[in-house]
């Protein structure tokens, strides 16, 4: 088998269980529209232009919500020692990485569609630009989050501070996806050209493969039994 | 043997570093001439530049020293690494007050979020986790090993921060000692700041190879008689 169809198989099987179970992403989906619904409410819209900060809030709401779902990734391996189980398959350690990583995605995907939806009526802002652009700027950042967020998530399952440390490990990493994302996504909203979008992309690119990529090389030193 | 020798090693550095760094005070003070455009508050530039070096040399050691612990297994590696995490958080809070200091005169404001600043920060925050994480996993081996992936993945920080004031807009000064054509500073500033840069890196060094001693006789297995007594004492 190739670690591709190996891949599919891992991200196959933690969305059965997810959708099954529901209790992740029910509890993501559930933080971030109403992240969603207190930012609406705490922003003075007499003093600041909705347009201006949507693209912010809803980069902060989808960080939020994939840092809480990552931190859950593993539990219900953990708890009944599968995960143990799937070490001791033949199964190479960056197959399990990159599957539980494109699970993830699945799961902030759907984050991000509801928060963008929640946030766009929240704030009422009837044309939010083009939606192309939009998923141009959110595939590869969520790409990122979705590595770092799995591969730390792990780390932090074995931490006795619990979740407390996720966000302690993975904010000081993903502040360029914030920043680059952000960025490139409030000019979507204020719908500027693309070559004025395409540059924060390509690095928010840079950020994602790479941290695939070292994700992968490293995963097997943290899911060592 | 190996511990004597660092411990030696690490005495004779500090000493000869905490020498050279009052030395360069008295040169920064009444030796090198003002800076025509800042100012009296162009010297802080002695100090912030060779704590910066100082910071990213502590952590590409912490990174090389984690990856021959992952590679090896070699208790000595993930030692080394501790001991010049420690240094690098130290040199990294110096780096970190001394560039707003100079920051409050020149640009008018201690922080800005300009892309080096940034970049520095959050190095240093990775590092910190470097320690959160180390000390909360119960299994000590695991944690060492999360440890050094960490480290290892803080350090691809590093090389961002060099390029990024040629990269992105930045306020940060250019530099002004590597450069393709050679240093554009004057030669006696120039004196001063690779004087310093010696005292740094020796004190920094020196601290290194204590703490490594240290680190090594911790962990070294204790005699029955040295148990027993631990265990009355706690």
């Amino acid at each position: 088998m190739t670690s591709l169809r190996w891949v599919g198989v891992i991200a196959h099987k933690d969305l059965r269980i997810e959708f099954r179970a529901g209790g992740r992403v029910v509890a993501m989906i559930a933080l971030a529209v109403l992240a969603c619904f207190l930012f609406a409410f705490a922003l003075d819209r007499s003093q600041v232009s909705a347009r201006h900060v949507a693209a912010s809030l809803t980069w902060l709401t989808v960080l939020f919500a994939a840092t809480a779902g990552a931190g859950r990734a593993f539990d219900t391996e953990e708890e009944d020692g599968a995960f143990r189980h799937l070490l001791l398959t033949p199964i190479p350690r960056h197959a399990i990485f990159l599957g539980k990583t494109a699970a993830n995605l699945v799961l902030i995907w759907m984050v991000t569609l509801l928060a963008f939806i929640a946030l766009t009526a929240f704030l009422g802002l009837r044309d939010p630009g083009s939606l192309t652009h939009h998923g141009a700027v959110f595939l590869p950042g969520t790409i990122g989050l979705a590595a770092t967020g799995t591969f730390f998530g792990l780390v932090s399952r074995h931490s006795s501070l619990g979740d407390t440390i996720l966000p302690a490990l993975t904010f000081p990493l993903l502040v360029p996806v914030i920043f680059f994302g952000a960025t490139a996504s409030a000019r979507v909203f204020m719908e500027r050209p693309w070559p004025e979008i395409s540059g924060s992309v390509r690095l928010l690119w840079a950020f994602a493969l790479g941290f695939t990529a070292v994700g992968s090389i490293l995963f097997r030193y943290v899911a060592e039994d | 043997m190996e511990t004597r020798n660092a411990r030696l090693a690490g005495l004779i550095m500090t000493t000869a570093g905490v020498a050279t760094i009052l030395f360069v005070h008295w040169m920064v003070v009444f030796w090198v001439p003002t800076e025509a455009v800042q100012g009296i508050v162009q010297r802080i530039f002695y100090v912030h530049v060779p704590a910066a070096w100082t910071t990213f040399l502590a952590f590409g050691i912490v990174a090389l020293a984690s990856a021959a612990y992952l590679w090896l297994e070699d208790e000595r590696a993930d030692s080394a690494a501790v001991a010049a995490a420690e240094g690098g958080l130290i040199f990294g809070a110096i780096m970190l007050t001394s560039g707003p200091l100079w920051g409050r005169i020149a640009w008018g404001t201690y922080w800005t979020w300009e892309p080096r600043l940034t970049l520095t920060l959050l190095l240093w925050f990775t590092y910190l986790g470097y320690f959160l994480i180390r000390g909360s996993v119960a299994d000590p081996r695991r944690g060492k090993r999360f440890a050094a992936v960490v480290a290892i993945v803080g350090s691809l920080n590093i090389p961002l921060i060099h390029v990024s004031v040629t990269w992105f807009r930045s306020l940060h000064p250019q530099p002004v000692v590597i450069k393709p054509e050679g240093p554009t500073l004057h030669p006696d500033m120039l004196v001063t700041l690779l004087t310093s840069l010696a005292g740094f890196t020796m004190l920094f060094l020196g601290l290194f190879f204590l703490r490594y001693s240290i680190e090594l006789l911790s962990r070294r297995p204790r005699s029955g008689a040295v148990q027993r007594a631990s265990e009355v004492l706690t």
